[in-house]
């Protein structure tokens, strides 16, 4: 009696233990589905939020133009190379020791990021106009959501580019503002913080623009992103990757390729001049290191560099002043030659 | 081969295993189904957002980025309604396995539900564990 009640007990359990470990798993899956739905599902949201919020910048009027300072000047505006935005600028003629005026040798200025062409806080116009006054022609232009140029999403240098090569364009085949001073002989440029990187990276791939002087520029935006994203948003850094995928989705924009140490070995045989703060906090200074290190592995590069002592981010010319002027002056000069309308 | 020759060497024990390994595919096929629906529909509705941002591009910025970003989530909220569903239905073709004995079948079935957790939690573990260089 007891050996039979025992063998017919023992397949029953045995299905018993195998339901009841099958029922486990059921509830881990169903568990782990759940929680995967939720978490994906709110990382993709607060993704996709910060990625607008990144590419929005609110647009500052410019306050002031050249004729405050005394200098003449045309407002122009010119359509961006690829996507054919159109970007409103001014073109300053650059003023010879004698009082003349001349555009044979031109500098597009390119401001930094969350700013325009006046850039007080870089003092863009004061700088334009000594460079203007030491004979250099001068097209300063908003980038594109900047100023007074149209709307669009800030890709720190990534669709800015465009911008730059347009001004090129511009100056190259575009009406020419000044027709009695003739279309300019040599282009250079002068960009400041995410100006810079976007010039180093238009240059190198536009042989037009024959000197490049970059501000603080960045060698790589992924790092100050991966600092500056976390901070703004009050978020923790694992929102970043997200946040960056989501803008290319929405945007189209590719922030992990906005590294112009890859690019700027290409710009020689043009020389460059990097100038950095030493106290930069906002990109550090080791940005600068690895731009020139990374510029000098061409065999033909012509590199200047200059640490200002105690000048913080795109701050060089408001500590250096008439020695900034006169440095970038002398390396324009040497790169640009001499202006000969005179000759 | 004749039905002979075959059964010479399919003995009892083979059979039996090449079913097993039968519904243990079938299994994994319908576990990862809704898997399959969801990553097709992401892709989809990136297509889409790319798409939707080219055609207004001349409106201007402010338009181009309300219509990607309507398409893109719209397209997510579709494509985890259209998961969802598909994951429901799945633990109750599980649920039947289960009651008619096809245990590899719904077990098989179960990981890949697994897996789907997991391949879905993806994004948010890498973005975790992939390590950031913040600038200092």
């Amino acid at each position: 009696m007891l050996s039979r009640t025992s063998s017919s007990i023992a397949p029953v359990t045995q299905t018993q233990v195998v339901a009841k470990k099958d029922r486990l798993l059921r509830w881990i899956v169903v568990a782990s589905l759940i929680v995967s739905v939720i978490v994906t599902t709110a990382y993709t949201a607060i993704s996709i939020y910060i990625a607008t919020q990144l590419v929005y910048v609110p647009q500052k009027p410019l306050y002031a133009t050249p004729a405050s300072l005394g200098l003449q000047f045309k407002y122009v505006t010119f359509p961006s190379r690829i996507d054919q935005l159109q970007l409103k600028g001014w073109y300053i003629p650059g003023v010879l020791p004698d009082g003349k005026l001349t555009s044979q040798r031109t500098l597009i200025v390119v401001h930094g990021t969350r700013t325009n062409r006046t850039d007080q806080k870089a003092g863009l116009l004061n700088l334009s106009s000594a460079l203007a006054r030491h004979g250099f022609a001068i097209l300063a232009f908003d980038m594109r959501g900047m100023g007074e140029s149209p709307p669009a999403p800030l890709s720190l240098g990534y669709f800015e580019q465009r911008d730059v090569l347009g001004a090129v364009d511009f100056l190259r085949t575009g009406p020419i503002p000044y027709p009695v001073l003739g279309r300019p002989r040599i282009i250079g440029g002068w960009g400041v913080s995410m100006g810079a990187a976007t010039l180093l990276m238009a240059a190198a791939q536009e042989p037009a623009i024959r000197a490049v002087v970059s501000d603080s520029a960045y060698a790589d935006i992924i790092p100050i992103l991966e600092r500056e994203v976390p901070k703004g948003g009050h978020l923790p850094p694992l929102f970043t990757p997200g946040a960056l995928t989501a803008a290319r989705v929405i945007y189209g924009m590719d922030f992990y390729a906005v590294r112009p140490e890859d690019y700027v070995a290409s710009i020689a045989p043009r020389p460059i001049f990097f100038i950095h703060g030493t106290s930069d906090t906002y990109v550090p200074t080791a940005n600068m290191n690895v731009l020139a290190s990374a510029a000098r592995t061409a065999p033909d590069a012509h590199i200047q560099t200059w640490l200002v002592p105690g000048a913080s981010h795109a701050q060089s010319f408001h500590i250096e002043g008439t020695v900034y002027v006169d440095r970038v002056v002398a390396f324009y000069t040497a790169a640009l030659g001499p202006d000969t309308s005179n000759s | 081969m004749s039905s002979q020759m075959y059964d010479a060497f399919h003995s009892p024990a083979q059979k039996q295993a090449s079913q097993q390994q039968g519904s243990v595919l079938r299994g994994i096929v319908a576990g990862f189904i809704p898997l399959g629906l969801l990553l097709l529909l992401v892709v989809i509705t990136v297509l889409l957002t790319a798409l939707a941002r080219q055609l207004v591009a001349s409106s201007g910025f402010f338009v181009q980025q309300q219509a990607a970003v309507i398409v893109l989530v719209v397209g997510l909220i579709v494509a985890l309604v259209v998961y969802i569903i598909a994951i429901v239905r799945t633990l109750r073709k599980i649920t039947s396995w289960q009651q008619n004995c096809m245990i590899y079948q719904a077990r098989a079935a179960l990981l890949a539900l697994g897996v789907t957790a997991l391949v879905v939690m993806l994004p948010v573990i890498l973005a975790i564990v992939l390590p950031q260089n913040p600038a200092l």
